[in-house]
């Protein structure tokens, strides 16, 4: 991620620098809207990543595991959707999570509505997401994305 | 009162670091070495991605200074129609890196004149993730990761629509 994020820094130096050759004043303008813009989101992301700490150490995996290892049926579907809601960290962690949690006979429809739930709805995003969108624009959107992970995950065990 | 004033502003507008600042003095008078590996795995995490979060906020800063309020509303803004959708469900598809990076991103792009429904379907769109999807077979299967990638990129759409039906209802006190 580390590298990623460089040659992303990188591009976008470069991009500065050629733009900075095209117009310095509006090069300006944009150095001074990415400072505001970093600036007022700066706080609130070193909260969301200390509370990421907290629920990494507080709640690990094998909590999850032994939540949705047995049930099925709607509280397995919601419990799927809820955790995968207030999980945090990048898909590439759901993934082999999912597979040991399918491999161990879990309902299928629960595991996908946490797939879709872990990428498309976060409770600790929600803040951000309020601070950048507006609240109603940030409970529109997370209330719709989660009924939606539950009826994807519903059909996903109809269709596998 | 001034002093009272500017307290309840920081309240409010920095709620979340406080809440996280008062957890921690919690976990850490509870179960001190839990904490400290709480806070590690913080630190390891929002370091690795720090980075593209400046790298990202220095994009946002050139989508509004450079890109033309009238390109992006004729591509994805109502004048764009049901192509907007669609460009913005592959976008969604193929983006990655953490929500809250993409944010403020999309919100430079609505300030441009994109719409909320394609704001929307990008973010929805985004729980499929195609570079991934080898990755997903992998651990899931054929038969799970395809149909769970369909049926994400099948609702999208209305999601999006749906969002954007609640954004633009009127509401009592004329707020959008």
């Amino acid at each position: 991620m580390t590298n990623v994020g460089l040659t992303y820094l990188l591009l976008i130096v470069i991009a500065y620098g050629v733009l900075f050759g095209i117009s310095p004043g509006r090069c300006r303008q944009s150095l001074a809207v990415a400072g505001q813009s970093l600036g007022r989101l700066l706080p609130l992301l070193v909260a969301v990543f200390a509370l990421i700490g907290l629920f990494q150490v507080y709640l690990p995996p094998e909590v999850i595991e032994r939540r949705l290892g047995a049930a099925s049926g709607w509280s397995a579907l919601l419990s799927g959707g809820l955790l995968g809601a207030v999980a945090i960290g990048p898909p590439v962690a759901a993934f082999p999570l999912a597979g040991s949690l399918l491999a161990a006979g879990a309902w299928p429809p629960a595991i996908a509505a946490f797939i879709v739930s872990w990428v498309s709805v976060g409770v600790f995003s929600l803040p951000v997401e309020a601070e950048v969108f507006g609240l109603r624009f940030a409970l529109a959107r997370n209330g719709i994305a989660f009924l939606a992970a539950l009826l994807i995950g519903l059909l996903v065990g109809v269709v596998a | 009162m001034m002093l009272r004033g500017t307290l309840w502003m920081l309240l409010r507008s920095q709620w979340l670091l406080l809440l996280a600042i008062t957890l921690y003095g919690w976990a850490f008078s509870a179960t001190p070495d839990r904490a400290l590996e709480a806070l590690k795995v913080a630190g390891n995490s929002f370091s690795s991605v720090l980075l593209l979060i400046v790298a990202v906020m220095g994009l946002v800063g050139v989508i509004q200074v450079w890109i033309s309020r009238d390109l992006i509303s004729r591509l994805l803004g109502r004048q764009g129609g049901f192509r907007a959708f669609f460009i913005a469900a592959a976008c969604g598809t193929v983006l990655i890196g953490p929500a809250y990076i993409i944010f403020p991103l999309l919100m430079s792009i609505r300030a441009q004149g994109a719409r909320w429904g394609v704001i929307v379907t990008v973010l929805a769109a985004y729980a499929v993730k195609i570079p991934m999807i080898p990755l997903e077979v992998q651990y899931l299967g054929w038969g799970f990761s395809l149909t769970r990638s369909l049926l994400t990129i099948l609702f999208a759409i209305p999601i999006g629509l749906a969002v954007e039906a609640i954004m633009e209802r009127p509401t009592a006190d004329g707020g959008h």
